[in-house]
């Protein structure tokens, strides 16, 4: 497994994978739909596999003393990878914002606030992708523009409802700066990461089986 | 002892079934796989590496390949029509890559390969030509030091002169105990080179030998009339500029048959069987 994430990182790591992690910036832009972050993880996957795809990656990985089912899981390692990375930078730019930003800048009218239950509800957004798209894509590997049109669709569907219940009444605690109802917000945000666990598992499982039944 | 062993091997299509194919190369052997095309020769190939889902068993030095998938690997290299991945990557960087998936890499040997072959590791994939990209293949493979080499028409698309150069590497190899399989279309390669040969057709094994033995069983003939021909039992007779051509069974009069003719003939007579 150790080789095939080295090989992910040196053969198949496109640049903008590592650009969009800086995309976790944007929680200082003010009165922003800051969950679009979480769509550009997705568009990064999708350049990876791209180039993959374009590289006759599978093929190739398959021939080298590897498990057939394990190529799926380096690629989904590595975007798991870069997911956690982009959820730290954007955990941290919210710590940021909310250490030494103004009590206006830190309540976002557009979409969800900046702050611990952000995280959580980011993390369900990438376990989204995850579950939708990497499943689509390994049943036939030759496939990834409409694995990746699904699964942004279904992301952006849960980003126009996080957006959309902001603004009902029963959610207000959840925008409110920190530490205001922390306990709330840290609920969402392990509920959040233990939703993007299990789908990453749900979507790994199901990846590494479909691949299995591929004809390369 | 085989380097590689098939029983049933099988792999189901909406409108093509491979197999069930049974058979063997022993260890040190040159085997040709030929066929025309769609015969399944490249199916075959990926099956044997696992590129495909397809039933039956393959074994490779004794080991079952869906057991001990990665022991198996380790043992082969595995060359499909040229190399065709990572056309912006340098050599370097995909041997850097590959090597850390053998424990038995040999940088040196990798090193020595690429002199040898006159490689650039500096230089990327899409900078090669065809016969250049088979040759860097072969050197992946020999630095892990694989013992079984699969390759699908590695010879294709070259010029006369790689395709010689290509062969001498293949008997070099052959010295060195290395088993090889390859599929190709140019039968005075197998002529050359080959131990054995596994002729399939439509997805069926029609021969399993040795190359002299299945040259020497045919004569070629031509015949006055197509009537001439079915007296002498000629098989898969075709139309001809001076008449009637068909493979006749030795001790049969008739020039010797090339592999490329032996191939045509049995065709046709399939053909006609169905």
């Amino acid at each position: 497994m150790k080789a095939l994430i080295k090989k992910e990182f040196t053969l198949c790591l496109h640049p903008m994978a590592i650009v969009f992690l800086s995309f976790a910036a944007l929680v200082f832009v003010p009165n922003y739909p800051y969950e679009v972050i979480f769509f550009f993880s997705g568009l990064s996957v999708f350049f990876i596999t791209l180039a993959a795809r374009e590289n006759g990656d599978a093929t190739f990985t398959c021939s080298l003393p590897v498990k057939k089912r394990d190529v799926p899981l380096a690629r989904i390692l590595v975007a798991v990878m870069f997911q956690c990375a982009l959820l730290l930078l954007t955990a941290g730019c919210v710590a940021i914002k909310q250490t030494f930003f103004s009590e206006e800048m830190r309540i976002n009218l557009a979409g969800n606030s900046a702050n611990l239950a952000f995280c959580g509800f980011g993390a369900l957004l990438l376990g989204i992708f995850n579950a939708a798209f990497f499943p689509l894509h390994y049943r036939d590997p030759n496939k990834v523009g409409s694995p990746f049109l699904v699964s942004t669709a279904v992301q952006f569907v849960c980003i126009g409802g996080l957006v959309a219940v902001r603004h009902l009444p029963f959610y207000a605690p959840l925008t409110l700066p920190d530490p205001l109802n922390c306990g709330m917000k840290l609920a969402v945000l392990l509920g959040g990461l233990a939703l993007y666990a299990g789908m990453t598992v749900f979507a790994a499982w199901l990846s590494m089986k479909r691949f299995e039944k591929v004809d390369l | 002892m085989y380097a590689l062993e098939t029983e049933g091997l099988r792999k189901v299509y909406p409108h093509f079934t491979l197999g069930p194919l049974s058979f063997s190369v022993e260890t040190g052997q040159i085997a040709g796989l030929i066929g025309r095309n769609g015969a399944g020769k490249s199916t075959t190939l990926k099956a044997l590496m696992g590129l495909i889902a397809s039933e039956g068993t393959v074994r490779v030095f004794g080991r079952n390949f869906s057991e001990e998938e990665h022991t198996a690997k380790e043992l082969m290299g595995y060359v499909g029509g040229g190399f065709r991945f990572y056309p912006d990557r340098s050599l370097a960087a995909i041997a850097k890559a590959v090597a850390g998936f053998y424990p038995h890499w040999n940088g040196e040997t990798f090193r020595r390969c690429a002199e040898e072959y006159a490689l650039v590791p500096a230089k990327k994939v899409r900078e090669l030509s065809e016969g250049m990209k088979i040759k860097f293949a072969l050197a992946l493979a020999l630095s892990h030091g694989a013992k079984l080499l699969i390759l699908d028409e590695p010879t294709s698309g070259l010029d006369p002169l790689s395709r010689e150069e290509f062969c001498d590497t293949l008997l070099a190899l052959k010295r060195q105990d290395v088993t090889v399989l390859f599929s190709t279309h140019i039968t005075s390669d197998l002529m050359r080179v080959a131990d054995k040969i596994l002729y399939l057709s439509d997805g069926t094994l029609l021969a399993d030998e040795p190359i002299g033995e299945l040259t020497a069983r045919y004569r070629v003939n031509v015949f006055a009339s197509s009537e001439a021909a079915a007296e002498a039992r000629a098989i898969g007779v075709k139309k001809v500029k001076n008449g009637f051509e068909g493979l006749v069974m030795v001790p049969s009069d008739g020039r010797e048959a090339t592999l490329d003719e032996i191939m045509i003939h049995l065709e046709c007579a399939k053909k006609e069987d169905v």
